[in-house]
């Protein structure tokens, strides 16, 4: 495959985790502006365990996983009492607070001789895990996808779990999840602790495809794309999210399609769009209605053809 | 402590102009209950207008304020247009990231009409500081103080002393009640939306000509800085805002002053963020009723 090719895949492979991460939050009803930070702190743990710590890949972005969701635990608890607008600017300033003190974070340990670390405002470079181990960028992106697939796949059967019914639930009318007696709160955190893993193990693998790292990279404009990503794409399955990705690095981003012009037209077709479809391409009928026009042409669950028989 | 106060009179003026921006936030927020994203990116709009006319014609301050008032308040109309007016009850979210897409549209239009990184915006007034025993005073600083309390007098008569701000203030606390006795809340917003964007656009205009330039990034400092003058002065509220920009503008001169320039970003958030916590509806505000009218489930 070619070697541009090969970037821009990982590229939206790696963004997809913080699309996905703001998409669950955004299926409990609760705007975050703020997952980029969590991405950031997985990318900031996870480099720090390879490049500084000689950890091996797999352990770095499990320690990136537990650090985004154990900070995404540690502001939840302030902040998810409080609802729309007010948890929505609570997590920004969170988040903006996190990238300025990664901007004063210096923490520096000699290897082979070379300063390593993260170096506040100058970033953190030399994480090079992937180059010292011999792994090919194509294999690189093979795990990238490997992981996106593996978290697609946690999602789609949390849809189908009693948790997954519980979070739309709370999406869909809060009072009423909560007469029929789900805990609001509870849930809540447990879909901000998921979320801040699928940010951390997102921001962990960017770390290591990109080899540097620096706080401004993580700052509300990455936050409010994934949002937006969720939105444009459709929030009726895991899917809409990174097709919501896939419009804007794959097709925008990459090919150079309109040039200087591109954020007046793309701009421009988000808003028509979301106009006409406030929930994103592929909202709940949508979804819906692909379903069930597969079922018609694939019908292979044996219990519900017999069940039409009789 | 000559430090201090000549400090807090710093902050004082820069406060002034968050004050100002957040009263348009406010105004926009109280109409229709959401977030609009391109607030900020509507005042760069104006801001780029007037740099043009400066640096292209060498146009005088007044016209450029005159050019930056309009830009802000016609792009301020673009917006409501396409993210608000055709939007319906339920999609909240959806007007903020449509919002967040204009802004994209919106910063990079004014990128490409003026594509350098900095330029020149024309000074409010010339001349040396005056001093006062060990005290300095910029007289252009006095001059944007005297102007931002006098714009929020104007806004001030135009909400509580006219027709129009009847009907704003109607919708604001009820807009099924509005509409039963007359009020035409469609044309409400929009000029609520077109008002609040003059605003601001005036604000932006008297922090650039302090600064004396203007960048690609004013767009977004704009939206920040008013949305956390807003968001702790208590959403929805006149005076509020103005009470949350002169809080921010002086702790912010300070944290700057003691520590540093990174601080003061720091320390505004985290005012930001203690403040949502103990306090959701502002210092100066009442309980939060944002609740739902804000999020994808409100009706």
């Amino acid at each position: 495959m070619d070697d541009h090719v090969v970037s821009v895949l990982s590229n939206i492979g790696v963004i997809s985790f913080v699309a996905l991460s703001a998409y669950l939050l955004l299926l409990t009803g609760e705007i975050s502006f703020g997952q980029q930070a969590f991405f950031g702190i997985g990318a900031y743990a996870a480099a720090i365990a390879t490049a500084m710590w000689g950890w091996p890949l797999a352990a770095g972005l499990m320690l990136g996983a537990l650090a985004g969701a154990s900070s995404a635990l540690l502001v939840g608890l302030p902040t998810l009492r409080l609802h729309g607008l007010y948890f929505a600017v609570a997590t920004l300033a969170f988040a903006e607070m996190i990238r300025i003190l990664l901007e004063l974070f210096h923490y520096q340990v000699a290897v082979d001789g070379e300063l390593v670390g993260p170096n506040g405002t100058d970033g953190f470079g030399g994480i090079r895990y992937v180059f010292q181990n011999k792994i090919g960028a194509f294999e690189y992106m093979l795990l990238i996808y490997t992981l996106l697939a593996t978290a697609l796949a946690g999602l789609w059967l949390l849809e189908r779990s009693r948790l997954g019914v519980a979070f739309r639930m709370i999406g869909g009318d809060e009072t009423l999840a909560k007469t029929s007696g789900i805990a609001i709160t509870r849930h809540r955190m447990i879909a901000a602790a998921l979320a801040g893993a699928l940010a951390g193990i997102g921001g962990g693998l960017y770390a290591h495809l990109t080899t540097y790292i620096e706080p401004r990279i993580f700052d509300i404009m990455l936050g409010v794309h994934a949002l937006a990503y969720g939105l444009i794409g459709g929030l009726g399955t895991a899917l809409g999210p990174l097709l919501g990705v896939l419009i804007d690095i794959g097709l925008l981003g990459s090919t150079r399609l309109f040039s200087g012009y591109r954020m007046i037209v793309f701009g421009g077709l988000v808003a028509v769009l979301l106009i006409f479809r406030p929930r994103g391409l592929l909202n709940e009928e949508m979804v819906h209605r692909i379903g069930s026009f597969w079922r018609r042409v694939w019908p292979t669950d044996p219990s519900q053809k017999s069940h039409g028989k009789t | 402590m000559i430090d201090f106060v000549q400090t807090t009179v710093d902050g004082v003026m820069v406060g002034c102009s968050y004050g100002l921006l957040a009263i348009g936030f406010t105004l926009i927020f109280g109409v229709i209950r959401r977030l609009n994203l391109s607030y900020g990116p509507s005042i760069m709009v104006g801001a780029y207008l007037g740099t043009f006319l400066y640096v292209q014609f060498g146009a005088g301050p007044l016209l450029v304020a005159v050019a930056v008032v309009a830009g802000a308040a016609i792009a301020g109309i673009y917006v409501e247009r396409l993210c608000f007016a055709p939007m319906k009850g339920g999609a909240g979210v959806a007007s903020m990231v449509s919002s967040f897409a204009i802004w994209m549209q919106l910063e990079q239009a004014m990128i490409l009409l003026l594509p350098r990184h900095t330029y020149a915006f024309p000074a409010l007034a010339t001349g040396a500081p005056w001093e006062f025993g060990p005290f300095t005073l910029r007289p252009d600083q006095l001059l944007m103080l005297i102007l931002a309390i006098a714009t929020g007098i104007i806004v001030n008569t135009i909400i509580y002393r006219t027709r129009f701000g009847t009907g704003l203030r109607l919708v604001t606390s009820n807009q099924i009640a509005a509409h039963l006795v007359g009020v035409n809340v469609r044309n409400v917003m929009l000029g609520a939306f077109a008002l609040a964007s003059a605003v601001g656009g005036f604000a932006g205009f008297l922090v650039l000509a302090i600064d004396q330039q203007v960048t690609p990034m004013f767009g977004m400092w704009a939206t920040i800085k008013g949305l956390i003058a807003m968001m702790i002065g208590g959403l929805g509220s006149v005076p509020g805002a103005i009470a949350g920009g002169l809080v921010l503008g002086v702790i912010e001169a300070h944290a700057q002053g003691l520590v540093g320039p990174q601080a003061r970003d720091l320390t505004a958030y985290l005012l930001l963020f203690l403040c949502l916590v103990l306090r959701p509806g502002g210092l100066f505000g009442k309980a939060p009723e944002a609740d739902g009218a804000f999020s994808s489930r409100s009706t």
